[in-house]
């Protein structure tokens, strides 16, 4: 079962955040992580990208251009990297979708997960996960979106922005899957 | 007799792949240890072949963590190619876009990466040893740390207009003016950005006050120390000649960048994939010297903003005037230096120069060779451009700051374990002590990747002959 929405936590700033709770979108953020010129480590760029066309609005091929929609039901995001401060961005939806590409370490080939808030370290970088984020949230704001981390497998990691053939295969199978759980009722 | 080896694997991207190995005795104890870095250097290659005004747009992709570095060491080493001096506007408009990115990355790096050991401590259980942890600790702190951080952040998109792959500078100058209303917006967070980083530096000096035992044994070693300096040998991220001073601080060189391949060589051991920069004229392994903000604060003679400098000479006191050698101190220069970029961002927002609009200098008189030289948050950023009379870049050498801290991240992981490490059964806080070292020198190992399925930590115990004894993995 996905982790349900809470926005009842014993948040830092305020049980809840009362001011928050007021102007919590019900749509859904699909957050793609991922370096879109580092070939299959920007699936996720090229899923918002699909995502985007289907609802009627192109993307500039420029990964550092925003993407720039008006929808009901989604917002898109693209980001290099999760950072803390996305903590507070998250906490303003009630849906949140992480889409990224993973290795040979996880066998699927389009790997779906529900997320709970969990602080995952990093020994030595600046990394964050989706799950560390998403504990920031909670920890701070109270509020524990209904989370999803969408992986896809990356075959190829050259200097490109074209994906693989086999990733952009997957490509597709995993946009109409996301846009399917956006457009379900909420848990 | 080496009879157990340990193997950290930290990092395994797609690209770079760093690892630590304690390599143990039959009695338990350390008998060496070293920190391996298979550095992908392929992007030099990848450059090769394009113009030269693309290189700021492009080397940002190298790297997630300090983009913007790169961004403008790209440009500054564009305008030698070209031989053009951007306009004085343009000047400070970079500067302030560093200032953010040293705000943002030290922020970053202090309270979320390395505070929860400091405020928690070492042993600490490693589940809550976090930044969540942090909260129960210091709830009002820790929002404040994911503020400061955001704050630097925010001086990039409103200076550079976007939130990544900036297309900000450009050889002689930048392509965006500063508006007023994005000028007071950066003015309005500057206060509590630097009341939160001062409240940090208390929390490491009182933290230092608790534990100098630990401080004055931890990775305590010395080298030289190198870093950009202003004419005056005040500290400087931005602009400047390179000074290399020597264990007791005395200078050795001062020196242009353009001229860094007369000073420092490369050493290549059979260890590790990431050459050793050293000081040509002490040799190997004399001539090691350390970069970053211990690098920078040892280096340097003032400060030139008031509380920073107020802060670095108390910080001076600590070895009485000598380069402070202790590798924790890492962690207070670098907060000394948030301070210093955080009144930076007033005086340059003061500076009436910073709102022209003579931003770009169009007048080249092309050289064909050049460096760009940056102070990057973990240190010395060199990109050095050798390009076609049509701008076309023959080859490119980039020398990172990580590099110039390799043999001291080596040397400090050698030094702790055999301070802290003690077998049979190694402990989690002995490896999180090992960790720590490293973490010091806040390295970035080629990071434009980060696929999943890829961070585990895996500690390896190994008998003489290779056989698994012990496994410890988190990530």
């Amino acid at each position: 079962m996905p982790p349900p929405y809470h926005d009842d936590q014993e948040g830092v700033l305020s049980k809840g955040d009362q001011t928050r709770r007021m102007t919590l979108k019900s749509k859904t953020l699909i957050i793609g992580i991922g370096n879109a010129d580092r070939q299959d480590d920007g699936v996720g760029w090229h899923i918002l990208k699909n995502i985007a066309e289907k609802i009627g609005f192109e993307v500039p091929d420029d990964p550092g251009a925003p993407i720039e929609i008006e929808d009901e039901r989604v917002d898109l995001m693209y980001t290099l990297q999760i950072f803390p401060e996305l903590a507070e961005t998250i906490s303003h939806y009630q849906r949140i979708c992480f889409v990224d590409a993973h290795t040979a370490d996880i066998p699927d080939e389009i790997c779906w997960t529900e997320l709970q808030p969990e602080y995952e370290r990093s020994p030595l970088t600046h990394h964050m996960s989706p799950k560390t984020v998403l504990s920031i949230s909670a920890t701070i704001y109270g509020i524990i979106p209904e989370t999803i981390l969408v992986s896809i497998r990356g075959f190829s990691f050259q200097f490109q922005r074209e994906l693989s053939p086999r990733t952009a295969s997957l490509t597709q199978e995993a946009t109409e899957r996301i846009w399917e759980w956006v457009n379900a009722p909420l848990t | 007799m080496v009879a157990k080896k340990i193997t950290i694997e930290p990092v395994t991207r797609i690209e770079g792949h760093a690892k630590v190995t304690i390599h143990m005795n039959d009695n338990g104890s350390v008998d060496h240890a070293y920190f391996h870095v298979n550095e992908f250097r392929g992007f030099e290659k990848f450059c090769e072949g394009r113009m030269v005004f693309e290189m700021p747009s492009i080397t940002p992709r190298i790297c997630g963590i300090c983009p913007v570095s790169h961004h403008l060491a790209a440009a500054k080493a564009g305008d030698k190619v070209m031989g053009v001096e951007p306009p004085r506007t343009a000047f400070l408009l970079r500067e302030l876009m560093h200032m953010g990115q040293i705000i943002q990355s030290h922020g970053m790096h202090f309270f979320e990466l390395a505070g929860p050991d400091l405020i928690l401590g070492f042993d600490h259980d490693p589940v809550t040893r976090n930044v969540v942890g942090l909260i129960g600790a210091d709830p009002e702190l820790t929002v404040r740390a994911v503020e400061l951080r955001a704050y630097g952040q925010d001086i990039i998109y409103q200076v550079g207009g976007r939130r990544i792959h900036p297309n900000f500078a450009v050889p002689g100058g930048v392509n965006r003016a500063l508006t007023a209303e994005k000028r007071e917006h950066m003015l309005s967070g500057l206060d509590k950005a630097i009341e939160t980083t001062q409240i940090g530096i208390q929390l490491i000096k009182n933290w230092v006050d608790a534990n100098i035992e630990d401080v004055e044994k931890f990775a305590a070693f010395h080298t030289g120390y190198f870093g950009l300096v202003t004419p005056e040998n005040g500290l400087e991220l931005y602009d400047g000649d390179i000074r290399l001073v020597d264990r007791d601080g005395l200078e050795l060189e001062h020196f242009s960048a353009q001229n860094y391949l007369d000073i420092i060589a490369e050493r290549v051991l059979d260890w590790s994939y990431l050459k050793f920069p050293y000081y040509k004229k002490m040799g190997w392994p004399d001539g090691v010297y350390r970069v970053g903000p211990l690098g920078r604060l040892n280096t340097c003679d003032k400060i030139d903003t008031p509380l920073a400098h107020q802060e670095w000479m108390t910080y001076r006191k600590i070895n009485d005037g000598k380069p402070v050698f202790q590798t924790l101190y890492y962690h207070y220069a670098r907060l000394i230096e948030t301070l210093f970029a955080a009144e930076r961002v007033r005086e340059l927002l003061d500076d009436p120069d910073l709102m022209g609009n003579d931003i770009l200098n169009r007048k080249h008189d092309f050289k064909g060779e050049g460096v760009g030289v940056i102070e990057a948050p973990r240190g010395t950023l060199l990109h050095h451009y050798w390009a076609k009379p049509n701008g076309q870049l023959e080859r490119v050498n980039l020398i990172v700051s990580t590099g110039h801290n390799n043999w001291a991240m080596s040397e400090a992981v050698d030094s702790v374990a055999k301070t802290y490490v003690k077998g049979p059964e190694v402990q989690e806080g002995m490896l999180n002590r090992v960790e720590a070292a490293i973490r010091a020198y806040d390295p970035c190992l080629s990071c434009s990747t980060h696929a999943i399925g890829q961070m585990p930590i895996n500690l390896e115990v190994l008998d003489s002959k290779g056989d698994l004894i012990q496994t410890l993995k988190r990530g």
